[in-house]
């Protein structure tokens, strides 16, 4: 028994006060004539010996009272044990591992083997339902005592490409258990993968109303070679040759040496050998992919030959495209900006983007839409055209980089944005020689990969009111550096300063070029991503403006993951198999998504069999000792049995006393 | 109103016993006229229709002037009776739970039989006793007997440590009674009912009237306790007994009932007369019995 609020107990000291006035206040008998003791008798002792013994009930009474009224407010409970459910009504649950995993040998076919004879074995009346789990638990039947439907809904179990998530089962088992408040028996076929245990035990947990018969179908581990990674590129924009890097892992073989082959669109490109340490891992690497115009399927292969042929190929896409183009504005005689922002774009490897340049006047009859980003570098007035297609630019979703210079000052005005330019910070003319940016939002795309700008010296800044943008730099006297605004779909991102080395020396730091690959690829929406995806992840299918447009989504098989309505209304997909997703938007982003299972799954180590038996425990939950601490131990209060106690024993005390109140009424 | 000049404690704070006598026999005598349910008259008896040779002194001159026809007006016959109160002074009647104690409340009895008999002539007498004859004023009607018996009664003390007694006052006693007549016994009878009536008894055989006032005191009818209490018998202080108030109300008010039961039943069965006075109650109803059972005598 513990208490809720132990230092009430203190309480208990009341009991000092029935204590005083029964046991330490002396009673004295006070002398009193009478006329005569004719019919007093000495055997009334007794009958005083008879009230004090009443007294004594009253002063026990007293003196529980106390201890209960304390104990009540020290809120006492008991931990008590979750009775074991009396398996009347049981469900028979039998949960089938479809993983990844289960491909290996037969295993599956065993557990729906399994399965089967457990349902022929069931008595006419006996309920059973039939799940099949990987990272996802899909209910094949309802609760029935229907042998055909069961057997049928076994027979429809299919393999798939999830990893196992134990977890995920308890959770289930869990939420039905609750749901049906019936006890359930879990007979569980899998080959007990240990991957497939959560890291952390108490996801497990099973209730006392079920009931937990594993089946391991794997009893020990069986050796399995596996293409771990890839690292190839997402895109390419130009011809040269990419480089592909593969990762080789065994599990439980002993040191071998594989065959490895890139294969490209079906066909073979290059086959290299590597030797794979026992338990370990390999690198090989490929140099030889030359990418073709379009989206293509890759796929790096093993020769393994093991029990789990599906994880021996690693599937990749590779997008082959032309650069998009980006405008660069600026004015006549101001060329130096143009110079160091194409060179730096250039140094940073990223060919997504061919940087064009115009001066400012030359863009009254420039069409915005056709560039991936537009950067206005230190312009004065723009054609009024101009201005106006970029302001819808930005609003259909264009991004606009704005550097501010002496001739955006004359305007006062930010291009585009149309923020007020509030003064010209000219530091050498105030004494400073030069500011520092000293604050940088690292988290902001443009700063991400390298915020070390202390190096960055700014002579001249361009105080611009912030008003509704976000400051994601500032300077050491808090003007704000550098700024992002969102106008309608798109941003306009603002430089206080210019982009030459006048007004300050940023084309020259080293944090240049990251900032402008950084930027463009912000800007440009360039989105890389990785070549391939886990089986279960999600890929969003479209944006706010494309509400109501059909996305059509083609999986490896080649059937279309969508209805009609589902296509038009579908926010994201998930990949559930292995291989090639084709993802076609209205807006033309079409897409070639490579999934790949997860790896965990080609470790296929079973789990201690000590694991295991601590699961069952959960299950059974009081299965002696050994539930320990994954026993349901719940505090039960005994709150309301204490006061009810107290209000027994107040009412007894007030019927007792007022008994000897009585007495003294008369008296008195 | 009336009734508050016969309240023990209003009597208790007036000085003097004759005029508590007459507060409470003028008062009551004014009550008794008042009252529809009692018509006793001392003097008047009835009319009666004329008969041939009954004398003419005895006709209602006023009544036949009025209505031409002779009625006799009767009187009661004028008997004097001997009324003689034996008060009890042992140590028990000087108990009292409250203003009045036993033996003051029994005075004033005492105190308004004697002034009550006095005013109807009858020949009153007082014995104060207790294991022993304290006082004996004999029965007479001589000028300043009233005076007499009524200091006697004043100074009647309680003693101390001293017992009831009666056979021995009574034995007295009945060697000066010659003539038959009322006897008011006022006492806390704190003896066997069997050893009282035995021994009052043969008064009851000289043809006298025997009125036993058992005088109590509320506490010891029905004694109220708060506590345990250490009682010292008054009639013998070194018999000390502790009792609880459970006892008082249980076992010691059974006992006192059928003592009081007892006394009562075996002395009506002995021809006496038996009222239980509450030291707590007007004095009337004790007054009330006497003049009942005087009546009766009569």
């Amino acid at each position: 028994m513990g208490f809720f609020t132990p230092w009430f107990l203190a309480g208990i000291a009341a009991v000092g006060l029935p204590v005083w006035l029964h046991l330490l206040r002396k009673h004295k008998s006070q002398p009193m004539p009478f006329g005569s003791l004719m019919f007093w008798e000495h055997h009334t002792q007794s009958s005083i010996k008879h009230r004090r013994l009443r007294y004594l009930l009253l002063f026990a009474l007293r003196t529980a009272l106390f201890v209960l009224i304390a104990l009540a407010f020290a809120h006492p409970y008991i931990e008590r044990k979750s009775l074991p459910f009396q398996h009347t009504g049981e469900i028979t649950v039998l949960a089938i591992d479809n993983s990844l995993s289960m491909r290996a040998g037969n295993l599956f076919d065993q557990a729906k083997q399994m399965a089967k004879s457990e349902i022929s074995g069931m008595r006419a009346g006996d309920r059973a339902q039939v799940l099949a789990f990987g990272a996802r638990v899909h209910a094949l039947s309802e609760v029935t005592d229907d042998k055909q439907q069961l057997n049928a809904a076994v027979d429809a179990a299919e393999l798939s490409d999830d990893r196992t998530s134990f977890a995920e089962l308890s959770r289930s088992l869990r939420a039905t258990a609750q749901s049906l408040k019936l006890p359930l028996r879990v007979e569980l076929y899998s080959d007990m993968q240990q991957t497939g245990m959560p890291a952390n035990f108490n996801d497990l947990r099973l209730n006392a109303a079920i009931r937990l018969e594993p089946h391991p179908l794997a009893s020990k581990e069986v050796p399995n070679f596996a293409v771990e990674n890839v690292i190839a590129p997402r895109r390419v924009y130009d011809g040269k040759k990419q480089r592909v890097l593969a990762t080789v892992a065994s599990y439980g073989e002993a040191k071998a040496t594989r065959r490895v082959s890139l294969i490209l669109n079906d066909r073979v490109v290059e086959t290299k050998p590597v030797d794979v340490p026992e338990g370990g891992r390999a690198t090989v690497e490929f140099q030889s992919l030359e990418v073709p115009y379009g989206r293509n399927k890759g796929a790096l292969k093993i020769d393994s030959a093991d029990a789990l042929p599906a994880d021996d190929t690693f599937y990749f896409s590779v997008e082959r495209s032309d650069p998009r183009p980006a405008l660069f504005v600026y004015e006549a005689g101001n060329q130096a900006a143009l110079l160091y922002f194409k060179t730096a774009l250039e140094a940073s490897g990223q060919s997504a983007f061919d940087v064009q340049s115009a001066l400012a006047e030359q863009t009254a009859n420039v069409n915005p839409a056709k560039y991936a980003f537009i950067v206005i570098s230190d312009v004065g007035a723009l054609p009024g055209g101009f201005e106006s297609q970029l302001r819808e630019y930005v609003q259909g979703g264009g991004s606009v980089l704005v550097a501010l210079g002496h001739h955006a000052m004359a305007q006062m005005k930010v291009p585009v944005s149309d923020d007020r330019i509030a003064e010209s910070r000219y530091t050498g003319r105030e004494g400073d020689r030069f500011q520092t940016a000293a604050w940088l939002d690292s988290s902001y795309p443009s700063i991400q990969k390298d915020n070390n700008w202390s190096g960055v010296k700014f002579y001249r800044v361009f105080r611009v009111d912030p008003g509704n943008s976000r400051v994601v730099a500032r300077l050491s006297d808090e003007t704000p550096l550098l700024m992002d605004r969102q106008i309608g779909s798109g941003h306009v991102e603002v430089f206080a300063s210019t982009f030459d080395d006048l007004d300050n020396n940023f084309p020259e730091h080293a944090s240049f070029v990251p900032f402008v690959e950084q930027t463009a690829r912000y800007l440009g929406r360039l989105d890389a991503g990785p070549p391939a995806v886990q089986v279960g992840s999600f890929e969003e299918l479209r944006d706010s403006k494309e509400k109501g447009s059909s996305v059509d989504v083609m999986d490896p098989k080649g059937g279309r993951v969508f209805d009609l309505r589902d296509a038009a209304t579908a926010q994201n997909v998930q990949f559930t198999m292995v291989g090639f997703y084709d993802i076609r938007r209205p807006n033309g982003r079409n897409e070639l998504v490579a999934v790949n299972s997860d790896r965990r799954e080609s470790d296929l180590t079973p789990a201690p069999m000590d694991d295991i038996k601590l699961w069952e425990n959960t299950a059974n939950g009081t299965s002696g000792g050994e539930s320990g601490s994954t026993s349901e131990q719940k505090p039960v209060s005994l709150w309301w049995y204490v006061m009810l106690a107290a209000l027994a024993l107040a009412l007894a005390e007030s019927m007792l006393g007022n008994k000897h109140l009585s007495v003294d009424k008369e008296a008195a | 109103m009336l009734q508050r000049f016969l309240d023990p404690a209003t009597l208790a704070s007036i000085d003097g016993l004759d005029l508590v006598a007459k507060t409470v026999v003028d008062g009551f005598v004014a009550g008794l006229h008042r009252s529809p349910d009692f018509g006793f008259s001392q003097e008047f008896a009835e009319y009666r229709a004329y008969n041939q040779g009954d004398d003419l002194r005895h006709v209602d001159w006023n009544v036949f002037a009025r209505t031409e026809k002779c009625y006799l007006k009767r009187y009661r016959g004028e008997t004097n009776s001997q009324l003689l109160v034996l008060l009890d002074t042992s140590s028990s009647m000087a108990y009292k739970s409250h203003a009045v104690s036993k033996l003051d409340y029994a005075r004033f009895v005492a105190a308004s039989l004697v002034y009550m008999g006095s005013h109807q002539r009858d020949a009153a007498g007082l014995l104060v006793f207790d294991q022993d004859v304290v006082n004996y004023i004999q029965p007479s009607t001589r000028q300043g007997q009233l005076f007499r018996m009524l200091h006697a009664i004043e100074g009647a003390e309680a003693g101390t440590g001293v017992r009831t007694d009666f056979v021995k006052p009574f034995f007295h006693f009945q060697n000066f009674q010659h003539r038959r007549g009322i006897v008011v016994v006022l006492s806390d009878f704190y003896e066997q009912p069997e050893v009282i009536v035995k021994t009052i008894e043969p008064l009851r055989y000289r043809g006298n009237e025997v009125i036993l006032f058992h005088v109590l005191d509320p506490q010891e009818i029905k004694p109220k306790f708060r506590d345990p209490v250490l009682l010292v018998d008054l009639e013998n202080e070194a018999s000390q007994l502790e009792v609880s108030p459970e006892y008082a109300r249980n076992e010691y008010k059974r006992r006192i009932d059928a003592h009081i039961s007892g006394l009562e039943s075996k002395a009506r069965s002995a021809g006496l007369d038996y009222f239980l006075m509450n030291t707590a109650r007007p004095l009337d109803e004790g007054l009330r019995e006497y003049l009942a059972i005087r009546r009766r005598l009569l």
